[in-house]
C-alpha cells in the first residue's frame, strides 16, 4: 500500500472517530484494475475501502452539493482541478465552506482508464501501482504491465495549473514543487482561427452526435441550479428532441451559464459518452474571460464569484 | 407482420378527433367533458369497458391518461373528469362546447363486472376518485338485476368538492336498492349529512364482507385507510379491489413509465386486487 | 442454403451492390468513434470494429423519432403519419445487438403492436458479423449469446482471415445473398471449423459472470439494503440507458411552435432521470437515485424475466464501460450473488 493511501485512510478514520465528520467521500477500488469508484465512507472501520493511486479521476465535489441537505459534516478528497470546485460550491451558496472538510492530495496527473484500455489488458483487479521515472508499473491480477505515463495521461493534465489543492484542511501527501504548466491555449487559438464555416461543420458534427445523456452537467460543479432549464417542463425551453440543434442549444447555452464560473476540472470531456470535446467550449471561454477580465481561474481562490455577474468600471465595452 | 399501409388506421399511437358536446363544472377545479368522435363508426367499435382510460390530448400541448368515467352502456358519447393540475389539464379547462380534442385508447384493464354478478357491491370514493368507479356504478345500474345490494360511500373534504352531484343526489338514491351515503370532513353550514373521514364512515356503517365486492378509489392516504377497515370488516384481498395510477405516456406498454415490477399499469392496471397489489414492489 | 465464403476484397463490392437497391446501415469511424450510419457506398465501413459506442437499436427504434404531424387548422386536424422507412439492410451488428433486437421484439411486437417499429424491423435485413476479439468489458456468454453465433440475424459474416463465411439464416437471408450471389463462392467445407478457431478467442477472452441463481435473488432483494449503498455514487445521468441496446423507454412530446401546425414525436428517455415518473400532480414514486438504479438493474434482471421469459441485458458492456463513476452492472451481479 502506498504511503498516501495510509496516511488518507488514517485522517478518514480519525476525522469520523473525532466525529468532525459523519462521511467521507473518497475513492475505492474499481471493477476494473485501471478504475476507481467514488465511495461514501460512514464508519471509521470502513476506512480501508479508501484507496489513493492514478485512476482517481473523478471530480467529488459535485456530490457536496447533491447532498447539500444532509445534515452532518462531509470530509471529501480532492485533487489540484478538483478543489477549485470546492470554492465554486461556496461561492455559489450552494455548500457553506465550513460544512466540508476538505482532504487535499496533490497530484502529478492521473491516468485515462479509456487510453489504458486501448494499450493493456484492464480487465484484472488492480493489486500495486508502482511509478518509475517516465513510467509507471500497473501490478494486476492479469499481469504486470509497464506503460509511459506520457501517452496515457488524461488530456487535461498534460497542462495543469494546481497539482497541489488551492484549499485544503487536511493535506495528505507531500507537495509536488514541479512548476506548474497552465494551459497557453494554443488548441483554442487553433480553433478561433478558423473560418464561422469551418467551426459550424466542426461543432455541429460534434453536437450531432450528443445523446443528450446530461453526464457533463450531472457531474460539473458549476451545474447546480436547483431545477436545470433543460429539465424543466413548464415552460419547456429547450424540446426533447435529439437533433442536431436542440443538442447545439443545450451545449451553448450550459458553456455561456458557465462561462466565468467554470472551474476547469475537465469532468464533462472525460465523462463523455461520446467523446464530444465539450471542455474545448468551456475553454474558449474562459480564456476570453480572462482576457476581457483578468479572471483567474474561477475557484483558484477564496474571494471572488462570477465575472460576468460583476461590474466593474474598467470592465470592457467594445461590443456595446 | 403488418403491411405498413394499414398504420393510419391501426397504430394504438395515433388519435381520433373527438368534439366536446357538453362541458359540467363538478367543482371550481374539476370539469366533467362530454365528447364524441368526429369520424363515424370510431365510438361504436371502441369497444371499452368500465374502469379504462383513455389517453387524451390537445396537440401541441400534452397527452395524459384520463379514465373513462361514463358506463359503456351510456352510448354516443365518452364522459372524462378532469382536474386541473398541470400544463394539459390547464388547458382542457379552457376548452368548451364545440372545441376539439385528440383520443385515443380504450387502455387498460376493466372492473371485473362479470365477476361481480350476483353479489353486492360496496364502492368506496373519496373527491375525484368516484370518476373511474363511476363507470362501474352505472354500468351496474343498468343491468341492475345482474348484481345485489349497491353502497356507494362517498366524501369529500367540504361539499363544494363533491362531484357528480347529479348521480349522489338525485339519480342514483332512487334506484332500487342502492344506498349512497355522503360524508364530508369538516362541520359547514347547511351541511345535515354526515361528517367524518370515508375511513371511519365505513367501518361505522359495518358493511357486511358477505358475498360482497369493495371498490376503493381516491387519495392515497384515504385508500390506506379503507384498506385497513375492509380487512378488519373481514374482506377477502380478492374482493378488495382498487386501481392505481403512475404518470404514463404511452398507453400500451412500451414506454416503461407506468411499469411497477413485471406489471405495466397502462396495460395490465389501472384495476388490481388487493392480493394483486401486495405481490408487487411498492413503488406506486 | 449452403454456406458461402466472400473473398476480402469483394467487401466494398458487396457493400455497393447492397447499396444500390437498399438503404445501407454499416459501422463507420467518425470522429474517432465507431457508429453506425446510413452510407452511399462501402467506402469508409469498418468490420474489425470492437463494438460501436451506441448500439444500432436506432435504427428501429430511433432516439428521436417523429410520429405524425398535425394541423390544427384543418377541422379534421388533419393528422398525417410518418412515412415508412424504405428497404434497409443493417451490415455489420454484433451478435449481442441482434439479440437485443429480439428483446426489443417481446416489447414492440406485443399486445398493442408498434407499428413505427414494426415497419422498420420488417423491411431491415441484417447482416450479422461474428467476433473473433472482445472488449474487456463483454460478457455475452453469461445471456447465452455466442460470439459466433447471431440468433435473429438474416446472414452472418465470420472473418476467417482471407475470407469470410457467410452464412444464410432467413429467408430473407437468403433473397439477399441470391441477389449478390455473383459475388459469393461456395463454402468449400472448411468454413465451419475456421470460424469456431477465428471466433475462439473472443470466447475464451470475455468476462465469465454466471447468472446460476440471480433471478431468485433478485427476487427477494427489492428492501435490500445494496442499492441504498450502490446508488450513492450514480450521479443520475442517463449514459447506461443510452447506450444499452435492450433500454426502450420513451416520452412523447409533441412540437407546435406557437403556431396551429406541428408534429409529434416520441425520444429515449432514462429511468434515471427524476422526471420520468414524475406526475403532474407532483407525486413521485421513485424520489431518489436509490430507487432509480434498483428499478434499472431489476428491470433487467428481475422483471423482464418474469414478463418476457428473458434477461433484459445481452452483456455488450457499454453500460460499464461508459459509466462515470463506475457503477458496473457485471459487479452487481457478482454482489448480488454474494448476498446471503
Amino acid at each position: 500500500m502506498n504511503k498516501v493511501t495510509e496516511n488518507l485512510r488514517k485522517t478518514a478514520a480519525k476525522l469520523l472517530q473525532d466525529k468532525e465528520v459523519d462521511m467521507v467521500i473518497g475513492y475505492g477500488l474499481g471493477s476494473e484494475a485501471v478504475r476507481t469508484q467514488p465511495v461514501f465512507i460512514t464508519s471509521p472501520d470502513d476506512v480501508d475501502k479508501l484507496v489513493w493511486n492514478p485512476f482517481c479521476v473523478n471530480g467529488l465535489t459535485k456530490y457536496l452539493s447533491d447532498m447539500k441537505d444532509h445534515p452532518g459534516k462531509m470530509a471529501v478528497v480532492v485533487k489540484g482541478c478538483d478543489s477549485r470546485g470546492i470554492y465554486r460550491l461556496a461561492q455559489d451558496s450552494i455548500i457553506p465552506r465550513d460544512k466540508v472538510v476538505v482532504i487535499g492530495i496533490p497530484c502529478a496527473g492521473q491516468l485515462s482508464y479509456t487510453k489504458l484500455a486501448s494499450k493493456i489488458d484492464v480487465s484484472g483487479q488492480l493489486k500495486d501501482v508502482e511509478e518509475k521515472g517516465e513510467d509507471v508499473v500497473i501490478k494486476t491480477s492479469k499481469g504486470d504491465f509497464t506503460v509511459k505515463k506520457s501517452e496515457v495521461f488524461l488530456d487535461k493534465c498534460t497542462t495543469c495549473e494546481h497539482h497541489n489543492p488551492v484549499v485544503a484542511d487536511h493535506v495528505v501527501g507531500d507537495a509536488i514543487n514541479t512548476c506548474p504548466t497552465p494551459d497557453n491555449y494554443d488548441e483554442i487559438k487553433k480553433y478561433e482561427a478558423m473560418s464561422p464555416e469551418e467551426k459550424a461543420k466542426f461543432w455541429l458534427s460534434q453536437f450531432g452526435r450528443c445523446i443528450r445523456c446530461y453526464a457533463c452537467r450531472n457531474t460539473c460543479p458549476g451545474c447546480t441550479c436547483r431545477e436545470c432549464v433543460f429539465d424543466a417542463i413548464k415552460p419547456d425551453w429547450v424540446g426533447k428532441e435529439i437533433d442536431v440543434s436542440e443538442n447545439e442549444l443545450f451545449h451553448l447555452t450550459r458553456a455561456f451559464h458557465l462561462a466565468g464560473r467554470c472551474v476547469d476540472c475537465g469532468e464533462c470531456d472525460r465523462v463523455c459518452p461520446m467523446d464530444i470535446p465539450i471542455r474545448l467550449l468551456n475553454k474558449k471561454l474562459l480564456k476570453d474571460c480572462k482576457e476581457l477580465f483578468n479572471m483567474e481561474t474561477p475557484g483558484s481562490t477564496e474571494e471572488g464569484g462570477s465575472v460576468i455577474g460583476q461590474y466593474r468600471l474598467e470592465d470592457p465595452e467594445e461590443f456595446m | 407482420m403488418c403491411d405498413c399501409k394499414t398504420r393510419e388506421v391501426a397504430s394504438p399511437l395515433l388519435p381520433h378527433i373527438a368534439t366536446i358536446n357538453k362541458v359540467i363544472d363538478e367543482t371550481s377545479n374539476i370539469k366533467t367533458f362530454q365528447v364524441a368522435f368526429d369520424e363515424p363508426g370510431v365510438l361504436e367499435n371502441f369497444g371499452n369497458m368500465p374502469g379504462q382510460c383513455c389517453m387524451l390530448s390537445i396537440l401541441g400541448v400534452g397527452e395524459s391518461m384520463i379514465s373513462i368515467t361514463s358506463s359503456p352502456t351510456r352510448k354516443g358519447m365518452l364522459e372524462f373528469s378532469i382536474v386541473k393540475v398541470g400544463r394539459l389539464t390547464d388547458a382542457i379547462h379552457e376548452l368548451g362546447e364545440g372545441d376539439k380534442m385528440a383520443i385515443r385508447g380504450p387502455y387498460g384493464n376493466n372492473f371485473p363486472y362479470e365477476m361481480m354478478k350476483g353479489k353486492n357491491l360496496l364502492i368506496i370514493a373519496g373527491g375525484i376518485g368516484l370518476a373511474p368507479v363511476r363507470s362501474l356504478i352505472d354500468y351496474a345500474l343498468d343491468n341492475r338485476d345482474d348484481y345485489g345490494r349497491v353502497d356507494i360511500v362517498y366524501g369529500a373534504r367540504s361539499t363544494d368538492l363533491l362531484c357528480f352531484k347529479y348521480d349522489v343526489f338525485d339519480k342514483w338514491p332512487k334506484v332500487k336498492d342502492t344506498h349512497v351515503h355522503v360524508t364530508i370532513d369538516r362541520e359547514e353550514e347547511n351541511w345535515n349529512g354526515h361528517v367524518g373521514f370515508v375511513p371511519s364512515y365505513v367501518e361505522e356503517l359495518a358493511f357486511s364482507a358477505e358475498n360482497t365486492i369493495a371498490v376503493t378509489c381516491g387519495p392515497p392516504i384515504m385508500i390506506k385507510f379503507v384498506l385497513q377497515a375492509l380487512e378488519k370488516m373481514g374482506f377477502k384481498d380478492e374482493d378488495i379491489i382498487t386501481t392505481l395510477e403512475m404518470n404514463m405516456r404511452c398507453g400500451i406498454g412500451k414506454c416503461g413509465r407506468c411499469n411497477i415490477g413485471e406489471k405495466y399499469i397502462c396495460v395490465d392496471g389501472p384495476v388490481f386486487n388487493l392480493s394483486q397489489i401486495k405481490k408487487l414492489p411498492p413503488e406506486f | 442454403m449452403a454456406d458461402k465464403s466472400l473473398k476480402k476484397d469483394q467487401v466494398k463490392n458487396l457493400l455497393n451492390k447492397i447499396a444500390q437497391s437498399n438503404q445501407l446501415i454499416a459501422p463507420i469511424l467518425s470522429d474517432g468513434i465507431t457508429l453506425f450510419k446510413p452510407v452511399q457506398s462501402g467506402e469508409g465501413v469498418v468490420l474489425d470494429y470492437q463494438n460501436a459506442v451506441v448500439p444500432p437499436k436506432d435504427f428501429f427504434f430511433p432516439q428521436s423519432e417523429k410520429m405524425f404531424s398535425y394541423d390544427m387548422s384543418d377541422p379534421s386536424w388533419a393528422i398525417k403519419p410518418e412515412e415508412g422507412v424504405p428497404n434497409r439492410v443493417l451490415f455489420g451488428a454484433r451478435p449481442c445487438d441482434v439479440k437485443s433486437i429480439l428483446l426489443l421484439d417481446k416489447v414492440f411486437d406485443a399486445e398493442f403492436r408498434d407499428d413505427f417499429y414494426i415497419d422498420k424491423r420488417n423491411k431491415t435485413t441484417i447482416v450479422a458479423i461474428s467476433c473473433n476479439d472482445c472488449r474487456h468489458t463483454c460478457f455475452c456468454g453469461a445471456f447465452g449469446i455466442s460470439p459466433g453465433k447471431a440468433e435473429g440475424a438474416d446472414l452472418l459474416l465470420t472473418d476467417l482471415g482471407d475470407r469470410y463465411l457467410v452464412e444464410v439464416l432467413t429467408d430473407k437471408g437468403e433473397t439477399l445473398a441470391a441477389n449478390c450471389s455473383d459475388l459469393f463462392s461456395n463454402d468449400d467445407g472448411s468454413g465451419a471449423a475456421a470460424k469456431e478457431k477465428a471466433t475462439a478467442p473472443a470466447l475464451e477472452k470475455q468476462m465469465k459472470i454466471d447468472l446460476e441463481g440471480v433471478k431468485a435473488k433478485l427476487d427477494n432483494m427489492f428492501d435490500h439494503p445494496m442499492w441504498a449503498a450502490e446508488s450513492l455514487r450514480c450521479i443520475g445521468c442517463g449514459t447506461c440507458t443510452f447506450v444499452c441496446p435492450t433500454c426502450h423507454c420513451f416520452d412523447i412530446v409533441d412540437f407546435n411552435n406557437q403556431s396551429s401546425v406541428g408534429y409529434r414525436y416520441r425520444c429515449a428517455d432514462s429511468c434515471q432521470f427524476a422526471n420520468f415518473t414524475r406526475a403532474a400532480g407532483g407525486h413521485q414514486p421513485r424520489p431518489s437515485k436509490m430507487e432509480r438504479t434498483r428499478q434499472r438493474f431489476m428491470h433487467k434482471l428481475r422483471y423482464f424475466v418474469d414478463r418476457y421469459g428473458d434477461f433484459g441485458c445481452v452483456g455488450c458492456g457499454r453500460c460499464l464501460e461508459k459509466c462515470p463513476v463506475n457503477l458496473d452492472i457485471a459487479q452487481i451481479i457478482n454482489k448480488v450473488k454474494e448476498v446471503g
